[in-house]
């Protein structure tokens, strides 16, 4: 215990003690963070209400494809999702370090019911001989729950 | 605590435009919250929430444990200067890391600094980031988001 307090006094003022359970580490915890910090104030604007479900998007709905090969190509991935429903946008971003796709694909629909047939009917699918994942990419936040 | 990912990027700098930046951040709920600030040519704050489905969340995860960033430290690197400053913070398998850094304009001020490594994971994973976020604002939001 004696031991404890000792460190414990020892830190520098400016250095907040830490949580517990959280090994911490960088300059950030040593009151160097911005204080401008942003996401931590509101009001912030969204598009919804509040219930479950997959969430629609500005303009149609998007399907997030993942363990996608490195080596695919965006017309391979376009190929396998227009069976569903013209694809209205695509995003295949490459690894900023490599310049190899980063493993992940947004694909946008118009319609609901053709985002819904392509998660069903792609996920687990080979593509490049690896099976890929695919799920909506937003959802509604769950609703506060009021007991009376 | 594995359930408690979490991750907040912010990049930015005060200047002759006043503070200009661009925030984001994950909640270990799937919330996204996404902050850009530009007062050149009279632009106004964008501030945009989302929920990410757990999908999302999953492959923002891998990304970041790919890189290893948290076994980075950032003692080594460049000081936020009135350039500018860049803030990562990740909770992570029970680590906790609040880094930050001064903007890094390309691979050689990463060469030329005192930690190139570290460095240039942090250089590579905050460009990684940015892509996935700003790819998943545009598609839901139909925005685009300006650069700082």
């Amino acid at each position: 215990m004696e031991a404890d307090e000792a460190s414990e006094a020892s830190r520098p003022v400016s250095e907040p003690p830490p949580r517990r359970g959280w090994k911490l580490k960088g300059r950030g915890h040593r009151g160097t963070r911005s204080e401008e910090s942003e996401v931590s104030r509101g009001p912030f604007e969204s598009v919804e209400e509040e219930q479950s479900g997959p969430l629609k998007s500005v303009e149609g709905w998007i399907v997030f494809v993942t363990n996608v090969h490195e080596e695919a190509q965006e017309d391979d991935i376009l190929d396998k999702f227009g069976e569903f429903g013209q694809v209205k946008n695509i995003h295949v971003n490459l690894d900023r370090r490599t310049g190899f796709v980063k493993g992940y694909a947004l694909i946008e629909y118009a319609e609901r019911s053709e985002a819904e047939a392509a998660i069903d009917e792609m996920r687990g699918q080979d593509l490049f001989g690896q099976p890929v994942a695919v799920d909506w990419a937003f959802r509604k936040s769950p609703s506060f729950v009021f007991f009376a | 605590m594995d359930d408690e990912f979490y991750l907040r990027y912010y990049v930015g700098h005060k200047g002759k435009f006043g503070h200009e930046f661009v925030e984001f951040e994950f909640q270990p709920n799937g919330k996204l919250r996404y902050a850009n600030n530009s007062n050149y040519k009279n632009d106004s704050m964008i501030r945009k929430e989302v929920t990410v489905t757990k999908a999302v969340m999953d492959e923002l995860k891998r990304i970041v444990e790919d890189s290893e960033v948290t076994r980075e430290d950032d003692n080594q690197w460049p000081e936020p200067d009135r350039v500018g400053r860049q803030e990562l913070e990740i909770k992570l398998n029970g680590e906790h890391i609040s880094f930050t850094c001064s903007k890094i304009g390309s691979l050689l001020d990463v060469q030329d600094s005192k930690d190139p490594e570290g460095l240039r994971i942090f250089y590579y994973l905050v460009q990684d980031l940015k892509c996935l976020v700003l790819s998943l604002i545009a598609l839901h939001f139909k925005i685009k988001p300006i650069p700082v």
